[in-house]
């Protein structure tokens, strides 16, 4: 049973160039389906519109076009099937945004702007627990909020410290705490150790895989790196100027990519055993095939954009 | 071209909001501004010819059953033909004649005294910001007493102290009272004479602001990796701070003229009082103490056109410094 | 710790600057406050006249023989009640249009920036002055007078409100607030004003100083309130009794300076409130490139016979209450022509070794130790720490060039990227012609594959990956015989990454140059560098070729780096889904 499903999102800017006024398409129907205790990876380049996939998935932007449809039985055992959000509705009402958020949250990308530097770490998490009926006074709350640090390891000394007196790995794990807190069963991680110095990066993974597993949450994880998409996630999107260029199984989408932009994306990456190698694809091939067809690899075939 | 067509427009739209205020304002004031302006006029022996009322009526109210609407568009009309009134305490001169015979005095000083501010303080402000942590600091805390200073006081205080006491200035006026206006050798060294102390005390009172904000600008420009680029390219300490960093700090000093300009334009009006400067704020003045409504308005109305036209000019030369206004989407 | 911090953050650092001022201001407080209750009746009639000071009137009497002493205390008072009134209107009225705008956004802001913009425009005073003449005195009170104030005075606190506030509802801990499901007014309230606090208080005493001024200016010309008596009316007075002409000087020049002295005391504060703003404007610097004089010059012998540059026992501290040693005890040998890697992560001391050898290190940071040697291909060796201060600009980018991490701001924004090039031409090759110089920069452009018509761009017309092939072809320019560069790819995404990084290796074989590479992507540098040096809290705890140190790391900090990288291609090793893994405790 799907958790969200995201059905032809666009988003489209509106740009000013000089007087003229034109409309730039950063998301150009993009569909895929997020499932309790599964990961999908949106991979793309800087510009390839997966961070504003984030954005509308967090309903911190509405879609241009297109549905994001909440459902299943994952959410606490209610039946939502149908209920649907931003663009047209298909019978189902549409969620308010309380109701949203209490079942989708979202890891930012920048652990030192995504905590605000006046408040404690107890108000991030306090917070959410309040806002969404999870805990009632505040023994309560504060008891709810050391187990919240329990879970991400950190202690429950750190309730009172301010962000600034955290490292960079420790703040992030507070802002995956402050996911956990209103209870959702699906979190957007956006980029979320791409800030962080490498030799924490794996550790905050593995806790959000540690997590994802002891909560059977539907992840959506965006990236702009292959390697901890192949590892982290069980399917890859690969995006490319807003489109989906292709998708399928982690595994087969990195080891035997058929798209050329995800061939050059491999190449790019890189590879010790490799030294002094030139391109395999070069940026021609690429726009040469373009975004016009992406390639299934569940079906097994190229398919018309 | 973006950049000059919203600022046209910009500036098109706070000159209508400056003419709908001074509209809009004696209509919202208690008693009837007509009735006194006429009053006055009969005690002086003038004369109400039907447009005279007319247009004192479309400045103030006419307190019949015109609709306002038409009220406003015939007062637009009005203004555009130039046609402010007729001055009560100057009868029968119109408006803009007084205007006209007092604005020059104005500008003349009002835009040397800004522009040598300007240029004195961000080449200050630029010079303190860079030899940060010499004794040149201590010039901050000394232009911040200046501009903690009421213009008019520091003029009565130079007054006091180079007319009075000193007697190396005139106390007061324009120009000598013996010459006639003329744009000869004597009279204008005579104006040059009278306008130092006036254009010192602008000067002085309004330098401490630029040299602070330029100041501050440069030390945030000097900790940009421009700045540290230039370093590592070996050029010159002079070479750095003028076309680096001075060049960029510059920008906001630029950007902010029009709230500093709106600050000298009000003191320099009070300063005009001290020395009885035959200027625009002197004649604002004195409209005022005679009820002399309709050139009041009008000197309003010309004085913020003309802090507009320069609010103007210093957005299009910003353009020309900073680049990237130029882009087809800024 | 926190509660401390919190003052830090919202409360100015304490200095002799807020000191003086918050006395001015304590001074010109109390006398207003109590000075009334001490003094007799200001408007008592003497039939003494204007009589300087001495006796029981210390400064002296006004020309109706009323004390001076006395008036000035009520003044006071007035005055500083209508500066609060009016700072606290204004401060509201730009808060509102300035905060509540900006973060409503599109329309709404829109209109009420241009509405401030407009307010701003049109001069304050010239528009008090009609309102106020518009206005019987007998109807001008002074709570009049503080609205018209007010009015005229918040358009320029709204501007600078609302470009904080812009800057502030982006940030991504606005964005998380509301994921977190808060509503609007609470973001405003709880997450955005705290942050706000320090802007709002310079704003304030901004708006008192104004108003004070505003309101002296507007009595001094005989249109303040009918109602009460300011530091303006007494200097009205003055003036219409002749004071400056009987050389009264009692009179007029004291109301004036305690406004003076009050002005002066909150711009002092609100210098202490800008140095939270801008933390850039609190320390102050020393001289940049300090060398302890402690430290011995000690010809360095060369590691080897085909080095170019050697750093021999380098240590770099940060001076101040508790030193930090950021480098410590480095030695590496650069070889002529080769990549060297710097590897570490975030203060770990690679950057400021880097900038150290060129002396570009920024103080507190101080060279404690050590000897950085420079090996001309002409034979001389030159000793970098040494250098004079023309000496050492001269070496700069002569003979050892940088290429900056952030291309975005290493390159001056408002100048055209020719002339930045043709700078480093201008200086040190002073012989060229302008002719030679352009030739000289289209060249290189060409090689790191710029189009020569690129060359009269400004940086923002060239994206990320074009600016920093601009940053290279910049570095090229002398011929230099060492090029060091900071995380020169780390903001560009992989394939701009690939592209520059295959540039680099080609110059390199053609033109002969050693590179120092510093970044904290380890496998990147394991494929691009010839040798490589780990770096971790100032020490550079190993240092090998790329090959032993992928085949054979020695130091375990070596080998956790590598392990932080997982392989694309390779086995998942030790970070497998679904299976219970270790993830790290505190870090």
């Amino acid at each position: 049973m799907s958790a969200l499903e995201a059905r032809d999102l666009v988003k489209e800017f509106g740009v000013r160039d000089g007087v003229r006024r034109s409309v730039l398409r950063a998301v150009d129907r993009v569909s895929f389906t997020l499932s309790a205790g599964r990961t999908v990876a949106l991979v793309g380049e800087s510009g390839s519109g997966k961070s504003t996939i984030a954005r509308m998935i967090a309903r911190l932007e509405k879609p241009t076009s297109g549905e994001i449809v909440l459902g299943g039985e994952a959410l606490e055992g209610e039946a939502l099937g149908g209920k649907v959000l931003g663009g047209k509705a298909l019978g189902g009402k549409a969620l308010s945004d309380r109701e949203y958020r209490h079942r989708v949250q979202m890891v930012f990308q920048d652990p030192f702007a995504s905590l605000n530097p006046f408040h404690t770490v107890e108000h991030h998490l306090a917070r959410p627990l309040k806002l969404h009926g999870r805990v009632k006074g505040g023994a309560e709350s504060s008891k709810m909020v050391r187990e919240l640090l329990e879970r991400v390891t950190l202690p429950a000394e750190f309730a009172s410290r301010r962000p600034h007196e955290l490292s960079g790995g420790q703040r992030q794990r507070v802002a995956i705490a402050r996911a956990l807190a209103p209870g959702a069963g699906i979190v957007v991680a956006d980029e979320p150790v791409s800030m962080l110095d490498v030799s924490i990066r794996l550790g905050i993974l593995k806790l959000l895989a540690r997590l994802q597993r002891e909560e059977n949450l539907a992840v959506l994880y965006i990236t702009h790196d292959l390697a901890t998409a192949r590892h982290f996630s069980d399917e890859i999107l690969v995006l490319y100027r807003g489109r989906v260029v292709e998708r399928g199984p982690a595994d087969q989408v990195i080891l035997e990519p058929r798209h050329p932009y995800t061939k050059l994306l491999a190449a790019a990456s890189p590879d010790p055993s490799a030294r002094g190698r030139e391109f395999s694809v070069g940026r021609e091939v690429v726009e040469a095939a373009g975004s016009a067809a992406a390639y299934d690899h569940f079906a097994g075939t190229w398919a018309a954009v | 071209m973006r950049y000059y067509v919203r600022k046209f427009v910009f500036y098109l739209v706070a000159l209508w909001a400056a003419l709908t205020l001074n509209f809009v304002i004696p209509r919202l004031m208690p008693g009837n501004p007509v009735d006194i302006l006429l009053a006055k006029l009969q005690q002086r022996g003038g004369s109400i010819d039907p447009a005279a009322r007319r247009s004192f009526e479309l400045l103030l109210g006419t307190g019949g059953d015109e609709s306002i609407v038409s009220q406003y568009f015939a007062y637009l009309g009005n203004i555009f033909r130039g046609d402010l009134g007729v001055s009560v305490s100057a009868f029968p001169a119109p408006v803009s004649e007084v205007i006209a015979s007092s604005l020059p005095w104005t500008v003349v000083l009002v835009g040397i005294a800004t522009l040598l501010s300007f240029l004195v303080g961000i080449a200050l402000g630029a010079l303190v910001g860079w030899k940060r942590g010499t004794w040149l600091d201590s010039l901050v805390p000394a232009t911040t007493v200046l501009s903690a200073v009421p213009y008019f006081w520091l003029a009565l205080i130079l007054v006091a102290v180079f007319a009075s006491a000193l007697g190396w200035f005139p106390l007061a006026g324009g120009y000598d009272v013996i010459l006639t206006p003329a744009w000869d050798a004597e009279f204008l060294s005579s104006a040059i004479y009278h306008g130092t102390l006036p254009a010192l005390t602008i000067v002085v009172s309004s330098v401490g602001g630029w040299l602070l904000g330029m100041r501050n600008m440069m030390v945030s420009a000097m900790s940009e990796d421009y700045v540290l680029t230039a370093q590592a390219k070996g050029l010159r300490d002079s070479r750095i701070m003028i076309r680096y960093a001075t060049r960029n700090a510059v920008l906001p000093s630029v950007a902010g003229f029009a709230i500093s300009l709106g600050f000298v334009v009000s003191g320099s009006i009070i300063t005009e009082q001290v020395f009885s400067y035959p200027g625009i704020g002197s004649k604002l003045l004195q409209a005022v103490q005679n009820n002399d409504y309709a050139l009041m308005q009008g000197i309003f109305l010309v004085i913020t056109v003309a802090v507009l036209g320069a609010n103007l000019v210093v957005d299009l030369l910003y353009a020309l410094i900073d680049p990237r206004t130029r882009v087809s989407g800024g | 710790m926190s509660t401390v911090d919190v003052k830090r953050r919202v409360l100015p650092r304490w200095s002799p600057k807020l000191a003086i001022g918050l006395g001015l201001i304590g001074v010109v407080v109390v006398f207003g406050l109590v000075g009334p209750l001490v003094v007799g009746d200001p408007n008592t009639v003497r039939d003494i006249g204007l009589t300087p000071p001495g006796g029981s009137f210390w400064l002296g009497t006004t020309q109706t023989g009323q004390d001076v002493v006395a008036q000035i205390a009520y003044a006071t008072r007035g005055s500083l009640q209508i500066g609060l009134v009016v700072g606290v209107l204004a401060t509201v009225l730009s808060a509102v249009f300035g905060i509540v705008g900006s973060y409503a956004g599109g329309i709404v802001d829109e209109a009420f920036s241009l509405f401030s913009n407009v307010m701003l425009v049109i001069p304050g005073l010239p528009l008090v002055i009609v309102i106020a003449g518009f206005v019987p005195a007998a109807q001008r009170g002074s709570w009049t007078i503080a609205i018209v104030l007010a009015i005229t005075g918040w358009a320029a606190s709204a501007r600078v409100l609302r470009a904080q506030t812009l800057s502030l509802r982006n940030r991504d801990y606005v964005a998380a607030a509301r994921v977190a499901g808060e509503r609007t007014w609470r973001v405003i309230t709880v997450e955005i004003l705290p942050n706000l606090l320090p802007v709002l208080a310079s704003q304030f005493v901004f708006a008192v100083v104004l108003a004070i001024l505003s309101e002296a200016g507007l009595s001094f010309l005989g249109l303040g309130a009918s109602n009460s008596s300011t530091l303006g009316t007494m200097l009205y007075y003055a003036q219409n009794g002749f004071a400056l002409q009987r050389e009264a000087w009692w009179w007029f020049v004291p109301p004036g300076l305690v406004i003076a002295l009050f002005g002066c005391g909150l711009s002092l504060v609100n210098f202490s409130i800008d140095e939270i703003i801008n933390p850039r404007l609190r320390d102050v610097p020393r001289k940049p490139g300090k060398v302890a004089a402690t430290v011995e010059v000690v010809p360095a012998t060369r590691g080897s016979d085909d080095a170019v540059l050697t750093v021999s026992g380098l240590s770099v501290v940060y001076q101040g209450e508790k030193p930090v040693h950021a480098v410590r005890d480095v030695s590496l040998t650069l070889r002529r022509g080769e990549i060297l890697g710097l590897a570490g992560e975030s203060g770990c001391g690679k950057t400021t070794l880097a900038y150290a050898v060129n002396r570009l290190h920024k103080p507190p940071a101080e060279v404690t130790a050590g000897a950085v040697t420079f090996h001309d291909r002409d034979g001389t060796d030159v000793d970098v720490l040494g250098l004079g201060v023309e000496e050492l600009r001269v070496f700069r980018w002569s003979k050892l060039s940088m290429v900056f991490q952030g291309a975005m701001n290493a390159l001056s924004p408002v100048t055209s990227v020719a002339a930045q090039l043709d700078d480093v031409l201008v200086t040190h090759r002073p012989e060229m012609s302008r002719e030679e110089r352009r030739k000289r920069c289209v060249e290189v452009f060409t090689l790191v594959g710029v189009p020569p018509e690129r060359l009269g761009a400004y940086p923002h017309e060239l994206s990320g990956g074009m600016r920093q092939r601009v940053m290279i072809a910049m570095a090229l320019l002398l011929d230099p015989q060492v090029m060091i560069m900071d995380e020169p790819t780390t903001a560009l995404d992989v394939v701009v990454q690939r592209g520059i990084l295959l540039e680099i290796l080609k110059f390199r074989d053609s033109l002969g140059f050693a590179v120092v590479f510093i970044t904290h992507d380890l496998p990147l540098l394991l494929e691009v560098a010839d040798r490589i040096a780990v770096m971790r809290d100032g020490e550079v705890v190993e240092l090998g070729s790329a090959e032993e140190l992928n085949v054979d790391p020695q130091h375990p900090y070596t080998r956790e780096l590598l392990e932080s990288f997982p392989s694309l291609t390779g086995e998942r090793g030790g970070f497998v889904r679904g299976t219970p893994a270790l993830d790290g405790g505190v870090r």
